[in-house]
């Protein structure tokens, strides 16, 4: 798609014909074309509108638990358990209650739903920072590496390479420690530095896939004659590459989005559900963790932060298959 | 007696400990109240003149498989260096010591009974020679007879503690020798010089008395092992049976077989029954997963068994369900917080922090069963154990944290705001809630907390650190004997301060703590037991080094065909030697 070369041409050849028929042909950039595509997909405006849900939730998660009347870790074992150490008041064994609308956890006693609002936020601040972080990254290497011709693309090239032969979860399983112990004597510290760790890990294993997509494009378009022409003219390299190369991969970089903010909100609970993501800060993962011995004496401990994360995943991996085929010229539906 | 592994990470992890069975709640199903049932102690009791053939139940049905599921995997199966319950406990199905612990079913408590020795041990007077004669009719599963030769050389064997690390090593500071002796490997086959033999005759020479050898004598390291049959490292893998079953298949960290073992003769034995044909033991298996098998109860399951601690919502399943499978009783292990004497050096706030910890809330955040796998307690030494004494040193039942008290003492001592380091393992996420609960509690009480992050693999050796930048350590330990015999010279001795390994805890070095303790040491044996007593009550009263955060207590679940499991109460084991399959 060669976006600015072919408008050049359109808006020559066309000439001035009637303007009315004007309005009706002409104006529709490649985006807008794609956007209207994915908002007569319904599925996609549902998944769209549960994700929104799910943002919301995630930001606005201190009014709602206040809303609600229910804060994060405010249980009181001793006074909140019973000899089993399950709740005295809502599930499992006793009726419904508004104090504690999902109930409280087994041993600690702490509200569920305080968990589970706060939860929501970590996984979407987690996901959200970590997909900006690897996108930004593959983007920059792609385009470089794609461009630079000779020996800085082979070392980008087999840098791109050694962090896939990477395994993932053997460097987290690795690091995790490390950082504990680095940072242990101070527990506030602690805290960030662990939420910092997992995203600086979701980034820098999150970023090869699309840093490779883009180098084959720009390796693609590089030899395009719009490309030659401001070569010709003398446009610095910095220009190229920001205003005519990038421009003509926003579909390549959307769908590595929409695809790679799923991907990183169930790393996240995977981690923490191994025991090595964020501990301290409410999580998903981590009450998944330890609800898997309650699976059938207190179900809803359990299927609270497994819908959540369920119904997260999915939206958003259909958002992402809706937008990639949006912005597929080659589908039709 | 050490935790069985995972136990002390637990310990560390769920620092902390419960309040009386309370907590329930008005409408809750408080009806049941846990308890670890009637009797219980730590196997004090003694049945010198016990004789075999132990009998076996009309309802044993002749033969099975039992299966074992555990979360645990047992450190080692060399009668020598085995010190974990789990290990002593298996072993006691294979290798036979001099004494032997048996299930008393009128007491619901172990009673010490002779096994391979015609009976507990003849001392001297003054405890300083120990003479034990062996059985006739003993042999080896290769049918070889056992000699008392082969007693002396595993008694010698466990001084080679470089070779075989981590067992037990009473025998360096009581045997005549034993801060000489390096054992048979490093002397080139040269037996130690505390043992002599004289036909069936085994005479233990000490250095100093030691009024309680008889307890130690039933400990794996005083089994027989044939001096040209040791393998030396690779003895662990199959140690040569004398008891009732022999390995016929273990591989470390997963597995381990037992079978029958022809050659034991059970007219010697008064202790041990031979009904199942075959022991399967799981190691490092998922504990929800096989709670659940056990819990169903179909098929094999009725013959599986777990010695593990079960979890709170299998407890409630259980009880509510089939509590006739629930074993539940007392193991003699004492959890405390220790605290650093050099780091807290003012009484009045060592004591605030035993106002200030919040008992109940710690340890039913850290998954335990208040009343059932934790006990309230305040004495040092668990119940059970000869010549301890009940006292309250701060009144508060060992469970009823009392925060305002605790700021009462802080301003006192002018120390308000005092700041606690404690570890917690990030990685367990029972060790995190328990740590919630514990910030919560101290700073409640008026002190800062700052809980120190380490992981499961690594808090051990944090804690052991001398330099670690903690001021209390969460930890515990379990009786070898039940007398405080085997729990202050090992612990609390200002000896120990300094060494290796940190078994001085609290660095409690005093010196008319020191003293008190040599004065014990040397009285007669019948007045050793209560003098330990008074001496953890004087202790606490005068110094209070650590805050005791509960006993141990046992809670496991069976398959409905498994008969004689109780509770050994003086290793928080299933009593493996009387169990059998029913009809």
């Amino acid at each position: 798609m060669a976006q600015s070369a072919m408008e050049s041409v359109s808006e020559q050849t066309m000439g001035l014909p009637d303007p009315k028929k004007d309005a009706e042909i002409a104006g529709r950039s490649p985006l807008q074309i794609a956007m209207t595509r994915l908002r007569s997909d319904k599925i996609a405006m549902v998944c769209l509108a549960i994700v929104i849900f799910f943002f919301l939730i995630g930001i606005f998660a201190p009014l709602l638990a206040k809303a609600f009347g229910v804060e994060v870790r405010g249980g009181d074992p001793s006074t909140d358990t019973d000899i089993f150490n399950f709740p005295v008041i809502g599930p499992p064994d006793h009726p419904f209650t508004w104090q504690a609308p999902l109930g409280l956890a087994p041993n600690t006693g702490d509200d569920n739903l305080a968990e589970w609002l706060y939860g929501a936020r970590t996984s979407l601040m987690i996901a959200t920072i970590s997909t900006v972080g690897s996108t930004v990254i593959g983007i920059t290497i792609g385009l470089i590496a794609g461009f630079s011709r000779g020996w800085l693309d082979r070392v980008i090239s087999f840098v791109i390479d050694t962090f896939l032969s990477l395994p993932f979860l053997l460097m987290a399983l690795a690091l995790a420690p490390i950082i504990t112990l680095r940072f242990a004597n101070q527990p506030s510290v602690l805290k960030y530095a662990q939420v910092i760790s997992l995203v600086c890990i979701l980034t820098f294993f999150g970023w090869m896939t699309l840093a490779r997509l883009i180098r084959g494009e720009v390796l693609s378009l590089r030899e395009r004659e719009f490309v030659q022409a401001a070569k010709v003219m003398g446009v610095p390299t910095r220009q190229i590459l920001r205003k005519e190369l990038l421009p003509n991969m926003v579909a390549p970089i959307v769908v590595s989005i929409s695809l790679s903010l799923p991907a990183f909100v169930a790393a996240e609970a995977g981690l923490s559900y191994l025991g090595i993501g964020v501990i301290g800060v409410p999580s998903w993962g981590q009450t998944v963790n330890k609800a898997v011995d309650y699976f059938d004496t207190y179900p809803l401990y359990l299927y609270a932060p497994v819908v959540g994360i369920f119904f997260l995943v999915v939206a958003l991996n259909l958002l992402g298959d809706a937008i990639r085929d949006a912005f597929d010229p080659k589908t039709r539906r | 007696m050490r935790l069985k592994k995972s136990a002390v990470v637990i310990a560390t992890a769920s620092l902390l400990a419960l309040a009386a069975c309370g907590g329930g709640g008005d409408s809750g199903p408080s009806d049941v109240v846990p308890s670890q049932g009637e009797g219980g102690g730590a196997g004090a009791g003694k049945v010198p003149d016990m004789q075999g053939p132990a009998a076996v139940p009309d309802d044993a049905a002749e033969g099975g498989t039992v299966t074992i599921e555990t979360l645990q995997s047992p450190f080692t199966f060399d009668p020598t260096r085995a010190y974990y319950t789990d290990s002593t406990s298996i072993m006691s199905l294979v290798t036979r010591a001099l004494t032997q612990y048996v299930y008393d079913p009128d007491s619901n408590d172990m009673v010490l009974a002779p096994d391979m020795a015609t009976d507990l041990g003849t001392p001297n007077e003054d405890n300083t020679e120990w003479t034990f004669t062996l059985r006739d009719g003993l042999k080896y599963e290769d049918g070889t007879p056992v000699k008392a030769e082969d007693v002396a050389y595993a008694i010698s064997r466990s001084f080679a503690i470089d070779e075989l690390p981590e067992g037990p090593t009473y025998q360096l500071q009581f045997f005549k020798d034993g801060d000489k002796y390096k054992g048979p490997f490093k002397e080139k086959g040269k037996l130690c010089s505390c043992v002599t033999v004289d036909g069936n005759d085994i005479t233990i020479h000490m250095s100093r008395p030691f009024p309680e050898m008889d307890y130690y004598a039933s400990f794996p390291v005083f089994t027989a092992i044939p001096q040209a049959k040791d393998t030396k490292e690779e003895y662990g893998n199959h140690p040569l049976a004398t008891g009732p079953y022999m390995f016929k298949d273990y591989k470390p960290g997963a597995s381990l077989t037992l079978v029958k073992n022809p050659n034991w003769d059970p007219a010697t034995d008064p202790g041990r029954i031979q009904a199942v044909d075959e022991w399967d033991f799981h190691f490092a298996q998922d504990q929800a997963k096989f709670e659940n098998t056990i819990l169903s109860d179909n098929g094999d399951a009725q013959t599986t068994l777990t010695y593990d601690n079960i979890t709170p919502p299998t407890y409630k399943k259980i009880s509510q369900d089939d509590p006739d499978r629930l074993v539940t009783g007392t193991s003699p292990c004492t959890y405390m917080w220790y605290l650093d004497m050099t780091k807290i050096t003012d009484i009045n706030v060592r004591k605030a922090i035993g106002y200030a910890y919040p008992y109940v809330d710690v340890w039913k955040a850290g998954g335990e069963i208040v009343g059932l796998t934790r006990v309230p307690g305040t004495a040092i030494l668990p119940p059970g154990t000869n010549g301890r004494q009940e006292f309250d040193v701060l009144g508060i039942k060992g469970e009823n944290t009392d925060p305002e008290k605790a700021k009462e003492l802080l301003q006192q001592a002018n120390a308000m705001g005092f700041e606690i380091k404690f570890l917690y393992a990030t990685d367990d996420p029972l060790s995190v809630a328990a740590k919630d609960q514990v910030v919560k509690g101290l700073e409640a009480g008026g002190f800062k907390a700052t809980p120190i992050a380490s992981t499961i693999n690594k808090i051990r050796e944090a804690r052991s650190d001398y330099d670690s930048p903690i001021n209390v350590r969460s930890s515990g330990w379990c009786s070898d004997w039940p007398s405080g015999g085997s729990w202050f010279p090992a612990q609390w001795d200002g000896s120990l301060v300094g060494l290796e390994g940190m078994p001085n805890q609290a660095n409690f070095k005093e010196a008319d703590a020191d003293a008190k303790q040599k004065e014990i040491l040397s009285m007669p044996a019948d007045k050793v037991p209560a003098a330990w007593g008074e001496f953890d009550k004087w202790m606490q009263e005068t110094y209070y080094p650590a805050v005791v955060v509960g006993y141990s207590g046992t809670a496991m679940i069976r398959g409905s065909k498994i008969g004689g499991m109780y509770n050994d109460a003086v290793r928080g084991m299933p009593t493996f030697a009387n169990m059998y399959i029913t009809k």
